[in-house]
């Protein structure tokens, strides 16, 4: 069936998530022949909300959610923290394929913590015709705690995606935030930056909206070439960890950690400051996805160390 | 209005490696790629300016680019939106430091070179007043637009300045020679045009840059001991 032809659409009641006003995108803007965009089950969206209950432990006390994203109830497995909520987020889609706009909230309030990750990688699926987009806010007030370190991304061939993550971080609360973003499905045909675009921003502020750090990555393998030295080198997997936390936390935490590149293993990773005493930014450059988590776990137990006094558990066998 | 030889003088003059802004105090991570051995040779030094010339041309190259707009329009708010959009993306502290050294002394030359220029001198007094950043494409573009030179003027100085600071830094910490360094700065001319088309329409919001092991170079310097150059 062509959806094209529909002439009653019906729309999802989540929010519409547009980024037609990215010059980057611009290319990709035709409506797909197959399901339209907006339409049920296209249009995900997240609406995470933890806070103290009446004894003081942390809990998932909002959700709602839209298909193809499901969140189910919040579980306590972190050795560590066991009062920590952990919750997965999950796709009933599979990958984003093309015209998928989601939209993820999760929300901290004073003093909570909560950890959120995704069931497995996240695959974005080749795209003819338009775009998958996603819009996330975090926000964290006093005293909260944020880890949301979901599974890699995988860019199929021809794939286009763009994503905003806004942070607003109170200067109390501690949020972690990672992306790891492989080249492709490498043991597939060898595919390796053969996507058409992935437009990455994140950006944070304060509650009040002071304006802390803005940082955006546009990767287009035809435009400009990834292999060049100083921007993916040889490397194939690429992470990026932000780190919103208080002052003295991030002072201990960049002392903690020390940049290296490791040739042996072809294992390269720094830190730096993030402008205006935001916090940190962690970047690993690998060749696969394994060794590169273990890195920006190592590095985010630092952070949880810092912040909760305590590290992070083994990561189970199975992930 | 001067006359284009007056204006080409100028474009010279601002452009010049010895132009007084402390340009040779910094590598931009070429020091440690160096003694990493990722740019060993001609070869890989020009892949290591080119990506130097494409982050800078869509982060810097834009503020300069607004600010030479602001200026000639005399919207002097805007300028201040320019040079704290620009600290916003910086995401290393020498790559902000290098920005706000190199932005306060053109900042103070300026003064001097265009005593009459108002923006010139409010500009300098701003940034010693600690109200906005100062950083160093803010400052071009006040300069450019004081000294009657263009855009294209602007992006095409903006572009040499990045690529001949590492070029210079090159000569002192990599295996290379003056021919080699020349017909590189020669070479990458042919791309700038197609940078500056990019660059020339976008806002802050469009400001991008994607140079992961640049980043990692450089928190290695920042972190160890290399001292020839402060990034």
């Amino acid at each position: 069936m062509d959806y094209s032809k529909v002439k009653d659409k019906i729309f999802s009641d989540a929010p519409e998530v547009d980024f037609s006003h990215a010059r980057e995108m611009a290319p990709y803007l035709e409506e797909p022949k197959a399901m339209y965009v907006g339409a049920p089950g296209k249009r995900g969206y997240l609406d995470l909300g933890f806070e103290l209950d009446a004894d003081g432990k942390s809990i998932l006390r909002q959700l709602d959610r839209r298909a193809p994203l499901i969140v189910q109830q919040e579980l306590y497995f972190d050795e560590e923290l066991p009062g920590m909520p952990c919750v997965y987020i999950l796709s009933s889609g599979g990958p984003n394929v093309d015209g998928d706009r989601y939209t993820q909230n999760i929300r901290l309030k004073k003093d909570a913590m909560a950890f959120v990750s995704t069931g497995a990688a996240t695959k974005l699926a080749s795209m003819k015709y338009n775009y998958s987009g996603m819009v996330q806010t975090i926000e964290l007030e006093a005293g909260a705690y944020l880890e949301f370190l979901p599974e890699p991304i995988i860019p199929h061939a021809g794939t286009r995606f763009i994503c905003d993550t806004r942070m607003v971080v109170d200067p109390s609360a501690t949020a972690v935030y990672s992306e790891i973003y492989m080249a492709g499905r490498k043991h597939h045909n060898g595919e390796l930056f053969k996507f058409d675009i992935l437009s990455v921003c994140s950006h944070g502020e304060r509650p009040g909206g002071e304006q802390l750090f803005r940082e955006k990555f546009i990767i287009s393998p035809a435009e400009a070439p990834v292999r060049e030295v100083g921007v993916m080198g040889g490397y194939d997997v690429f992470a990026n960890v932000i780190v919103m936390t208080p002052a003295e936390k991030a002072a201990e935490v960049y002392a903690a950690t020390e940049p290296f590149i490791d040739r042996k293993n072809s294992l390269a990773a720094g830190i730096t400051h993030l402008p205006n005493n935001a916090g940190l930014l962690f970047k690993v450059l690998g060749m696969e996805p394994g060794p590169v988590k273990k890195v920006v776990r190592e590095f985010v137990s630092k952070v949880r160390m810092a912040v909760k006094g305590v590290p992070l558990p083994e990561e189970f066998p199975w992930r | 209005m001067d006359s284009r030889i007056v204006q080409l003088y100028r474009l010279i003059q601002f452009s010049d490696a010895t132009f007084p802004v402390g340009t040779f105090s910094f590598s931009n991570g070429l020091e440690t790629a160096s003694y990493e051995r990722i740019v060993s040779d001609a070869a890989t030094l020009e892949e290591y300016c080119r990506s130097a010339a494409r982050q800078a041309a869509f982060s810097d190259g834009v503020t300069a680019l607004h600010a030479h707009r602001a200026a000639l329009a005399g919207d002097y708010d805007e300028l201040v939106r320019a040079d704290r959009a620009l600290m916003l993306f910086k995401m290393n502290d020498e790559a902000r430091l290098m920005l706000q050294r190199m932005g306060k002394k053109l900042a103070e030359l300026s003064v001097r070179l265009f005593e009459k220029d108002g923006m010139a001198v409010r500009w300098l007094a701003d940034i010693n007043a600690g109200t906005t950043p100062g950083t160093y494409p803010v400052a071009q573009g006040v300069a450019f637009a004081a000294a009657g030179l263009s855009e294209d003027d602007l992006f095409s100085s903006h572009q040499y300045g990045v690529i001949n600071m590492v070029l210079g830094a090159a000569l002192r910490c990599v295996r290379v020679s003056h021919y080699d360094t020349q017909e590189i700065l020669f070479r990458l001319a042919d791309e700038i045009p197609s940078l500056y088309n990019q660059a020339k329409d976008m806002t802050f919001a469009d400001m991008n840059c994607f140079v992961p092991e640049m980043d990692i170079l450089a928190s290695l310097h920042e972190k160890g001991n290399m001292r020839m150059f402060m990034s």
